[in-house]
């Protein structure tokens, strides 16, 4: 009968095909679903985002694993308490306005799925006062991220940021920023509370942000 | 092959390096090698967050300097686009390629009737398959974006042969199960049998972001983007390998009748040359 490691290796190689045979298996033999899905999934998901940061793996590799958690999550979902996966919280997400570009955010979006948030995700060319209504609509939602992939959108994401912040979600929210042309530097410059270079750091910087 | 030479671009660690130490030296040289290497276009995108159009310029003095290679004057910013294509021709520069624009917003109303007058009529342009729904997800959102290009293109009076389409060339690593790029070969396709004259362009090595060994990623794409069509593309022309497998393929496919130009561009040195 499968483990909790079989789920979590499953998870980390991506067995995309297998994955829902291995966690019904983990349930059949009396593993608890929480436990699954945080030791097993999360856990693995948390190996996978630090071996990407370590030149270990591709973006591929990572893709897969998250989406073999997904499939995997499916399986638990029945047998969850209501408010277990996403246990932390919400994550509102979206591209910048003027900014069209949307799989480095995806792919983050994933990343941080899979670090155990509910992602709503705004899409692309999100207007400021879209993403302050969001966080306004979710009061449980503790982290926000926002893309910019053109040096040209660099002031829409800066303006994203200050609108967020004039807004009074500062009190409610951590905001994250992202994007090929986003640097640290910006990131500070503009306000924001975390700059991550991909999507490994990203999910690794939001549970992070929770407990500051 | 219609060659847009890429490597003077901001967005490029080291030429964001020689953008920001005004180091024309640097530029002057990547200019002189990318049109010795047969470069029908050097593309030239400053890729910085203030100050843009300044900076195009001054690439555009260094590129004139080192080459009368037309110019492709590159930015997200039809306005940059424009005012740069201006000073090019001012500076008595051959007609070059506006790079680009695309169905968001009023781009193509801005930027077309200028590039029908009789001063810009010879200039070539470069359109993303891209609106403001975003970047289309399906080959038939992407033909419905070319078709509303196309149409503006006859409004205003754009000969097809001097528009280039970039299909949007994206990551292959993350494309959906079983889809490969299936998807952006369906556009060119659609493409070529519409408008036979139109150019069909794009920027290759976007297909091997995020992959290792890039370089291979990239040789495998053109040779399938070719055979559904592709005649013109952003690329590192200084890659001999990938030159020379552009060559051969377009050879193969009967673009080059018995392969003159395939071994006239192995007498220059284009590729096939042995590293010392």
């Amino acid at each position: 009968m499968a483990t909790l490691q079989d789920v979590a290796a499953a998870v980390e190689a991506g067995k995309v095909k297998l994955i829902e045979g291995i966690t019904q298996e983990a349930l059949d033999s009396g593993v608890p679903a929480e436990a699954i899905l945080n030791d097993g999934m999360i856990a693995a998901m948390g190996v996978v985002g630090a071996k990407f940061q370590a030149n270990e793996i591709f973006v591929p590799e990572m893709l897969v694993a998250a989406k073999t958690m997904k499939k995997g999550v499916e399986i638990l979902k029945p047998h969850l308490a209501g408010d277990s996966v996403g246990k932390n919280g919400k994550y509102i997400i979206g591209t910048v306005a003027g900014d069209l570009h949307d799989i480095g955010k995806n792919l983050v979006a994933l990343m941080i799925e899979s670090a155990g948030f509910e992602v709503i995700d705004l899409g692309v060319d999100v207007p400021a006062e879209k993403f302050v209504e969001a966080i306004k609509a979710n009061p449980d939602c503790k982290v926000v991220g926002a893309s910019a992939l053109l040096t040209t959108t660099m002031d829409s994401l800066k303006n994203t940021v200050k609108v967020i912040i004039d807004a009074g979600c500062k009190s409610q929210v951590k905001i994250m920023v992202g994007g090929a042309p986003i640097t640290q530097a910006f990131a500070d410059e503009i306000g924001a509370d975390a700059y991550t270079p991909d999507a490994g750091a990203a999910a690794v910087k939001a549970v992070e942000l929770l407990s500051k | 092959m219609i060659v847009i030479a890429e490597k003077l671009n901001g967005s490029i660690p080291s030429c964001a390096k020689a953008i920001a130490a005004k180091d024309d030296a640097y530029l002057k040289d990547i200019a002189a090698k990318e049109a010795a290497a047969n470069a029908t276009f050097i593309d030239a995108c400053a890729s910085v967050k203030d100050g843009e159009l300044e900076t195009l310029k001054w690439m555009i003095d260094a590129i004139q300097a080192a080459t009368d290679t037309p110019i492709s004057v590159d930015s997200p910013d039809v306005n940059v686009c424009i005012e740069a294509m201006k000073y090019v021709v001012s500076k008595g520069g051959k007609p070059g390629l506006f790079n680009s624009v695309s169905g968001e917003g009023n781009k193509i109303d801005v930027a077309f009737p200028i590039l029908a007058s009789e001063d810009y009529k010879k200039w070539d342009v470069m359109a993303l398959l891209c609106d403001d729904t975003g970047i289309p997800k399906t080959a038939a959102d992407r033909i419905r974006v070319f078709d509303a290009v196309m149409a503006k293109a006859a409004q205003y009076g754009i000969a097809d042969k001097r528009i280039h389409i970039d299909p949007l060339i994206e990551m292959l690593c993350t494309t959906d199960d079983g889809e490969g790029i299936s998807m952006v070969l369906e556009v060119m396709r659609h493409i070529k049998e519409t408008h036979p004259q139109v150019h069909i362009s794009g920027a290759v090595s976007n297909i091997s972001f995020n992959l290792p060994a890039r370089k291979l990623v990239n040789q495998a794409f053109v040779v399938l983007a070719i055979n559904a069509g592709m005649d013109s593309g952003v690329l590192d022309p200084l890659s001999q390998d990938l030159m020379g497998v552009i060559y051969a393929a377009e050879a193969m496919i009967g673009l080059d009748d018995f392969c003159a130009e395939y071994t006239s561009a192995y007498r220059e040195g284009i590729f096939g040359v042995k590293k010392a």
